[in-house]
């Protein structure tokens, strides 16, 4: 279904869509609080946009460094091309290592190449620990903010959710009350997990190590308490050097929750005596967008979420109306290039109102791209045929003085003689909710005729 | 200084007051103002809809009637943004460099290029103003309350000037109203929905008159409060800016 | 399948240069990096006044220490309830549990509390650096119930462009920035302290 269907589907609750705007609204709030404490925070989006262009205009470079320096610090780097292959890999290293269960911090690239299914599928356990990614785990549902996976979830839902899967009591959405319980959980599934998979934040080319971000820890007791450590990353999640970190770790958590930073931010550079690290590098796409002059910054993305926050669409539809893995306004000019087919609607589903490319840490113009889109969209998808010839028709009159004034003639006519029941049918969408506006006798030519002519 | 009248397709159409405001404020402020009687439209609803291809007919009569002008001016900050970014599509000869360069819409014209603020205007009323998007963030008419500028507002500055008039301050300052085009079409429910929201925040705030840059958003808010009865009203700024009561 | 070539298996070659081939094809002219003034970021504020404000806002508790004696009541006050407690502070007393080449992570699984001592914070967000060059078994500051970090004052710098240059040239093994306790904010955005990580940081300035 198209994100318009999708999206009236959701309005139906207007309650919630006000819940969920006003919830998603109250983070984007926190982010300007953070960005308004920081002495020159435009200057860092300016650095970070720099940095990232510098980045893909020299990618291969940076991987083979990278590549290199992690495998002297005794990191093994794998490398996939697609989601197939990353999920194959990770299963053949949790084969190596007679691992059966699992557990995976936050990471949206193992979201995009379905890897808990894959591996369930071969007998494996795979716990989410993040709490949110665990409660729609739980739910059998996928995260619909990349953030705030379970931002649509309210406590009630979540309680009884805990008290079906975790045994929990009744306890009206009691937060602290259900996040101890999730912590007792949690810590048995560390405790008897043989591999952690987690994502990887940030890789630097120069050091061959990376960055993983969170507020729970729940990346840290997966990957200390077990032998094997893989960490999946796109190939554009790399750095070329670590005091560019200094940039990036001030942008992220401000940008994503208004935080100055997450509670830890875990530097890995060397697996642990006798541990096992290893890094699937993958593609999945990713060069394929690269290769789009238009849309190649949109792979400067590291996946904060503000542009969501700020969103008013997003915060009105919902993650699940866009229906990908990344949902909102990054969502809309990284999935068409994956599948222009099934995501064609994600780029006409926004005013273009701007407010995301102001947001977003990098600088991608985000609006922008989604015009672009629009314009190949257009061309390569087939679209209602009333749509298309409706606006080919205009294009048509709007390049003819005198047919266009024939237009508006009829279409004053129209709105303002026609019986109501025409003007607001139920062909016509403006009229559903909205009055036509009342129109006055003669437009602004006619006026300035008569105007001219009495001198 | 020979100005060009750009009124927007849907202003010349269904607001012809506005299009009247707008000329007798520049006439006011002594401004020799030319309306080229074979304008359309700048095309940006086909632009926005995926068709900027087909739009290409429009955009050369565009040139065509106003590249004479010293300065082309007109009351819409979304037709004036798409002028300047999206008549890019158009083969840059010398009249659509200069198009393109020459384009204002009306505030921003007002304080930056005549220098004017006060119009001796007078509007006793509680204003509550629209920031819409394609003004504010494609113009920069204004700064955004997501970046960390200064804050200035060109509208602002005019309406300050304003006698009697009281404006009023509003929950969340620049949200979008919800049109965005033919958005408002096909993606109906979010953008009443939108609409609506905004429409709330100006009545939580004691607003009588909500105005703004740009009439499209005004059109979808004021469908909005008719369909619903509610008690406000929508005027463009240019109708507030040339009001003497 | 993959055929074996100097032992590596072609699969395994052809992902990887197929990703480095595909890269080098559709890659832009090289954009060269933006130099960052780290003089655009100074601010003359009272480092231990801000890192002390940002501790409390991410949830830490922090208190100046008159005196190092002072240490144990402090943690007796505070966590008077910790029984298994294990601290790499010299001038503590209150430590009971060894850590030894033999002791597996698993085994820290029910430590009360941990004393450690922080290398530097950084006063923009209320973050100090700790590393496995002071602990070597790297889940001790996670899965400890509560962590207690002690800092010197005057090992505080103002944000993380002085922080890398200070950590720069140490030995890249496992380390990370820590600020504030675990928390979650997952169910309804309610903020919850203690997620899976230690439940509380206290962290006593000296």
């Amino acid at each position: 279904m198209s994100h318009a269907k999708l999206a009236e589907i959701f309005n139906k609750d207007e309650a919630k869509v006000n819940w969920h705007d006003k919830a998603l609204w109250y983070v984007r709030e926190k982010r300007d609080t953070a960005a308004h404490n920081v002495e020159g925070w435009e200057y860092l989006r300016d650095l970070a946009s720099g940095i990232k262009a510098n980045v893909l205009s020299n990618l291969d470079n940076y991987l083979v460094e990278f590549e290199k320096n992690a495998q002297q610090n005794g990191i093994k780097v794998h490398w996939a091309s697609n989601a197939e292959e990353h999920n194959k890999i990770v299963y053949k290293i949790l084969t190596q290592n007679n691992a059966t269960k699992v557990v995976k911090s936050k990471s949206m690239l193992t979201e995009e190449c379905h890897l808990n299914p894959y591996l369930e599928s071969k007998g494996i356990e795979v716990i989410d620990t993040d709490l949110g990614e665990r409660i729609v785990q739980l739910a059998k549902e996928p995260p619909s903010h990349i953030v705030l996976p379970a931002i649509h979830k309210t406590k009630e839902e979540i309680d009884v959710l805990f008290q079906e899967h975790l045994g929990t009591k009744p306890s009206h959405g009691d937060p602290q009350y259900l996040t101890n319980e999730a912590r007792k959980h949690l810590r048995d599934k560390f405790l008897k997990a043989d591999v952690a998979i987690t994502g990887v934040n940030f890789a630097i080319a120069e050091t061959g190590g990376f960055v993983v971000c969170t507020n729970e820890g729940n990346a840290d007791m997966g990957v200390h308490l077990s032998k094997v450590h893989i960490a999946s990353m796109g190939i554009e999640k790399i750095i070329p050097k670590e005091e560019h970190l200094g940039v990036f770790l001030r942008l992220l958590a401000r940008s994503a929750t208004g935080q100055p930073i997450t509670t830890y931010s875990s530097h890995f550079n060397k697996p642990a005596p006798g541990n096992a690290m290893h890094i699937v590098i993958v593609d999945n796409g990713r060069t394929e967008q690269l290769s789009r002059e238009d849309f190649r910054s949109s792979l400067s993305c590291f996946r904060c979420g503000a542009c969501m926050n700020t969103c008013p669409i997003y915060r009105r539809s919902g993650g699940y109306s866009y229906n990908a893995t990344i949902p909102g306004p990054i969502g809309s000019i990284l999935s068409p290039g994956m599948d222009m087919k099934k995501h064609s609607s994600l780029p006409f589903a926004s005013t273009l109102c701007g407010s995301c490319s102001n947001v977003c840490p990098v600088k991608i113009n985000i609006h922008e791209q989604l015009y672009k889109w629009r314009q190949i969209i257009t061309k390569e998808q087939k679209q209602p045929l009333v749509k298309k010839t409706i606006l080919k028709i205009t294009g048509m009159v709007l390049a003819k003085p005198k047919l266009y004034a024939v237009l508006g003639i009829s279409v004053r006519w129209m709105l303002k003689y026609a019986p109501r029941f025409m003007v607001y049918s139920k062909l016509n969408a403006w009229g559903k909710s909205r009055e036509f506006p009342k129109v006055e006798n003669g437009n602004f030519d006619q006026w300035y005729k008569n105007r001219k002519n009495n001198g | 200084m020979k100005v060009g009248l750009f009124i927007p397709c849907y202003i010349n159409q269904l607001y012809p007051k506005v299009g009247i405001a707008t000329l007798e404020v520049l006439e006011k402020l002594g401004v020799e103002v030319y309306y080229p009687t074979g304008q359309t439209c700048c095309g940006q609803p086909l632009g926005n809809s995926g068709y900027e291809e087909d739009a290409k007919g429009a955009c050369q009569v565009f040139v065509e009637n106003f590249n004479e002008y010293d300065y082309i001016v007109g009351p819409s900050g979304s037709c004036i943004h798409h002028i300047k970014e999206h008549f890019d599509i158009l083969e840059q000869t010398e009249a659509v460099i200069n198009v393109r360069k020459n384009s204002y819409e009306l505030c921003e014209f007002i304080v930056k290029i005549l220098g004017k603020t006060n119009l001796g205007a007078s509007f006793p009323y509680k204003v509550g103003l629209h920031k819409s998007c394609h003004g504010l963030r494609g113009l920069k008419l204004g700064s955004c309350s997501e970046r960390m500028d200064a804050y200035y507002s060109t509208e602002e500055e005019l309406l300050k000037e304003v006698k009697g008039i009281e404006l009023m301050s509003l929950t969340r300052k620049d949200e979008c109203c919800g049109f965005g085009g033919t958005f408002s079409v096909f993606e109906e429910a979010i953008s009443v929905k939108m609409g609506k929201d905004r429409i709330q925040d100006h009545l939580d705030n004691g607003v009588e008159v909500i105005t703004g840059a740009d009439h499209s958003c005004l059109m979808h808010l004021d469908g909005l409060l008719n369909r619903n009865n509610q008690p406000l009203r929508v005027m463009h700024i240019a109708e507030i800016l040339n009001s003497c009561i | 399948m993959g055929t074996l070539i100097n032992g590596i298996k072609t699969e395994k070659i052809m992902g990887r240069s197929s990703i480095l081939k595909s890269i080098k094809e559709n890659k832009p002219t090289l954009i060269s990096l933006p130099e960052i003034d780290v003089n655009s970021f100074e601010e003359t504020i009272n480092l231990v006044e801000a890192f002390k404000k940002n501790v409390v806002s991410v949830g830490g508790s922090i208190k100046e220490l008159g005196q190092i004696q002072d240490l144990d009541p402090e943690i007796k006050n505070r966590y008077p309830n910790a029984k298994r407690i294990f601290s790499q502070i010299s001038e503590s007393a209150l430590g009971n549990v060894q850590i030894s080449e033999q002791t597996k992570p698993k085994d820290l699984e029910n430590l009360d509390l941990a004393i450690l001592k922080g290398v530097f914070g950084v006063a923009e967000n209320g973050a100090i650096w700790i590393s496995d060059e002071q602990f070597s078994i790297r889940i001790l500051p996670f899965i400890t119930n509560d962590l207690v970090l002690i800092l010197q004052k005057k090992d505080l710098c103002l944000h993380m462009h002085h922080a890398y240059k200070i950590i720069a040239n140490r030995e890249r093994t496992f380390g990370l920035f820590i600020s504030g306790p675990s928390k979650t904010a997952d169910i309804e955005q309610c903020l919850v302290i203690g997620a899976q990580g230690a439940m509380s940081l206290t962290i006593f300035l000296v």
